[in-house]
């Protein structure tokens, strides 16, 4: 117990060690002013939604791997759908898209049996190509000022509506997570399946759920982007696989199943958001940053990897 | 000089074309255009640059050697005019990363930002604080929807996009002996730099070589299979004489599946220089010809007129660097103007 207290506690560090050292470095350059520090935060909320998804994935014993391609499909569906119909409408036909892929994910995976890894790889592929084909890689603008706002660039009480989402989204991961008899499944499915199905979990409805999850908060995901972006691309999501894992382990999730956190994987976020945004403002080459950023990540995986396999 | 036609003719081409297709470059919004070396800034608004103390943002798409080259013409020209440049970034062709880093190299207070914006609507919304703060913002080939010269932006410097699609066609119909067939590889995307150069191939085989047929069309999105395209094209018409390609990418692969059939006889015309596509050339290969980009002058250029500016000179809504088509011959020469440096090691070596 005291070793898993030990392992959860390195992405705190690590953020806190990396936050003091843009801090103190990057004190004239911008970093620590509330306007930047915002900026990270709401340039991190749709990527640390689809890592909360990713977290009962994993913490299942499963992986997503195409949720890059969800948010894609996502946004377009909604963008598509409010060009003629109601905000309602969008949110519903993008949500409903990211639920309906992730159920066809989590049908592949808990009743045909198929392994998680190639069935999302393969469906990661597949809706990415129907994401191009949906609007013949034309963005599609999102002119609904009321969707705009509610996702992207409004404000509720001084707070932006992306830290709003966050928040929400957080607090219910967590709850839902570490309190609600679902989320003890979802971890007893991970850590030992037969066991789990032993004593009366229903494996496959567990693992049809947490793919949902993933695809659901995918789906959410896409409408931020949407919203924030104010139109909606194919290439939306494309390049968020590898930051959302890296959160997401960092963040003290274990790949093999059984163990997770949500919080973690909010500050393991919020912490590929700050790398990238301090090493912006350090004026590094490009290259350089990519270089950087790599070695960062690789230590902090390996810090918070070790525990949990030993 | 070619640019002064291509000013005069221009409205009468804009009339013929709808402005879509012209037979010159034209810019996203129908804006004629500027030759690069008329944007300059002179000495005397020199000293007075260097007093502000400006600081300049340049907020890339994605990194290569173009934007590389683009980057070190801008830098130079920067450094020249004693504006700092305070952050570099690249978007990885992630829309939703430049808005990010857009966000994020605010924070330093940038007066210039240099970008291209990835797509027309996602960047409207993404450039639109800058804007509002009244950094001077200078686009790459795109342009934000909307936008409006010169309230809203300083200029948009980009190729001669309809030289670089001709002079390719001129190169491969050289090439063919001005004769044969033809497979025409575009991008397959809505994407204002490749569009434009794809179609001026086609309409410069088209229309200038009778003699040249083309025989087969295939768009590409994905690089990566360029080379299964040009098997089935290969296929297809086995004699095919001669392969646009529309950069220099997917033009590796297309090279890979030529010398996998053993054809020896098919040119090859492509854009952009790349060292694999070049030491093919040089090695009398398939490769016929590389038309190039001025990137070095591109940047200078860009720096140039987001200076031009900040010291409350008019600056052209729309500028264009010249194209080069470099062949075996010329590819020592071609590199330097081109990128603004030595050809690669391999390149230079097979010359000798």
């Amino acid at each position: 117990m005291r070793r898993f207290d030990l392992q959860q506690y390195v992405v705190y560090l690590g953020f806190l060690a990396i936050f003091l050292f843009f801090a103190i470095t990057l004190s004239d350059d911008g970093f620590l002013t509330s306007r930047n520090l915002s900026n990270i935060v709401l340039q991190t909320a749709p990527a640390t939604i689809m890592a909360i998804g990713l977290v009962f994935v994993l913490s299942a014993g499963e992986i997503d791997l195409s949720f890059g391609s969800i948010v894609a499909v996502s946004a377009l569906s909604a963008a598509v759908v409010m060009q003629d119909h109601s905000m309602l409408a969008g949110i519903l036909a993008g949500l409903g898209a990211g639920l309906a892929i992730g159920w066809f994910n989590g049908f592949l995976v808990a009743f045909l049996h198929l392994p998680s890894f190639l069935v999302t790889l393969a469906t990661l592929g597949l809706f990415a190509g129907v994401a191009r084909t949906m609007t013949d890689l034309r963005s599609i603008p999102v002119v609904n000022d009321g969707f705009t706002g509610f996702f992207g660039s409004g404000a509720l009480a001084g707070v932006p509506s992306l830290v709003w989402w966050t928040l929400g989204a957080i607090i219910i991961g967590h709850i839902v997570y570490r309190e609600s008899r679902f989320g003890a499944h979802v971890i007893a499915t991970g850590d030992n399946p037969r066991a789990a199905q032993v004593s009366g979990i229903k494996v496959p409805r567990i693992r049809l759920a947490v793919l949902m999850i993933s695809g659901g908060c995918a789906g959410l995901a896409g409408l931020l982007y949407a919203g924030r972006l104010q139109a909606a691309k194919y290439t939306l999501g494309e390049s968020d696989l590898m930051t959302v894992i890296a959160a997401v382990i960092v963040g003290g999730t274990a790949l093999n199943g059984g163990k997770g956190s949500v919080i973690g994987a909010l500050v393991g976020s919020l912490l590929m958001g700050m790398l990238n945004n301090g090493l912006i403002l350090m004026g590094l080459a490009v290259s350089d940053q990519m270089i950087v950023r790599g070695l960062i990540i690789l230590t902090a995986v390996a810090v918070s990897l070790r525990d949990v396999n030993r | 000089m070619r640019f002064k036609t291509l000013i005069t003719t221009l409205s009468a081409a804009l009339l013929l074309s709808g402005g879509i297709v012209g037979a010159q470059t034209v810019g996203p919004q129908g804006e004629s255009a500027t030759p690069s070396s008329t944007v300059t800034v002179s000495d005397d608004k020199v000293a007075s640059l260097k007093a502000g103390n400006y600081k300049a943002a340049l907020l890339w798409h994605d990194q290569s050697d173009f934007v590389n080259a683009v980057t070190a013409g801008a830098t130079d020209e920067f450094t020249r005019l004693g504006i700092e440049v305070v952050a570099t970034t690249s978007a990885g062709f992630d829309a939703a990363k430049q808005r990010s880093d857009i966000e994020t190299a605010l924070a330093k207070k940038p007066n210039i930002i240099l970008s291209l914006p990835l797509d027309p609507v996602t960047s409207a919304a993404a450039f639109k604080e800058a804007k509002d703060n009244g950094v001077k913002l200078v686009f790459l080939s795109n342009l934000p929807k909307d936008y409006k010269h010169p309230s809203d932006y300083a200029a948009i410097v980009t190729d001669d996009l309809f030289q670089m699609g001709k002079q390719a066609a001129d190169a491969l119909a050289k090439a063919m002996g001005g004769k044969g067939t033809v497979g025409w590889i575009f991008h397959d995307a809505a994407y204002y730099v490749t569009n434009q150069r794809d179609n001026a191939f086609k309409t410069t085989i088209e229309k200038d070589y009778p003699d040249i047929k083309i025989v087969a069309e295939q768009g590409i999105s994905d690089p990566a299979r360029a080379e299964d395209i040009a098997n089935a094209m290969l296929l297809k018409n086995p004699d095919i004489g001669g392969i646009y390609v529309t950069w220099a990418g997917p033009a590796e692969g297309v090279l890979s599946a030529l010398r996998s059939n053993g054809n020896k006889t098919t040119k090859i015309v492509t854009l952009d220089l790349s060292e694999p596509i070049a030491l093919d050339m040089v090695k009398g290969g398939n490769v016929a010809a590389i038309v190039a980009d001025e990137a070095y002058e591109l940047g200078r250029a860009m720096a140039a007129a987001g200076a031009r500016a900040l010291a409350g000179e008019e600056t052209p809504p729309f500028v264009v660097a010249p194209a080069l088509a470099v062949t075996a011959d010329t590819v020592l020469e071609g590199w330097m103007k081109s990128l603004h440096r030595d050809a690669p090691a391999s390149v230079m070596k097979a010359k000798q």
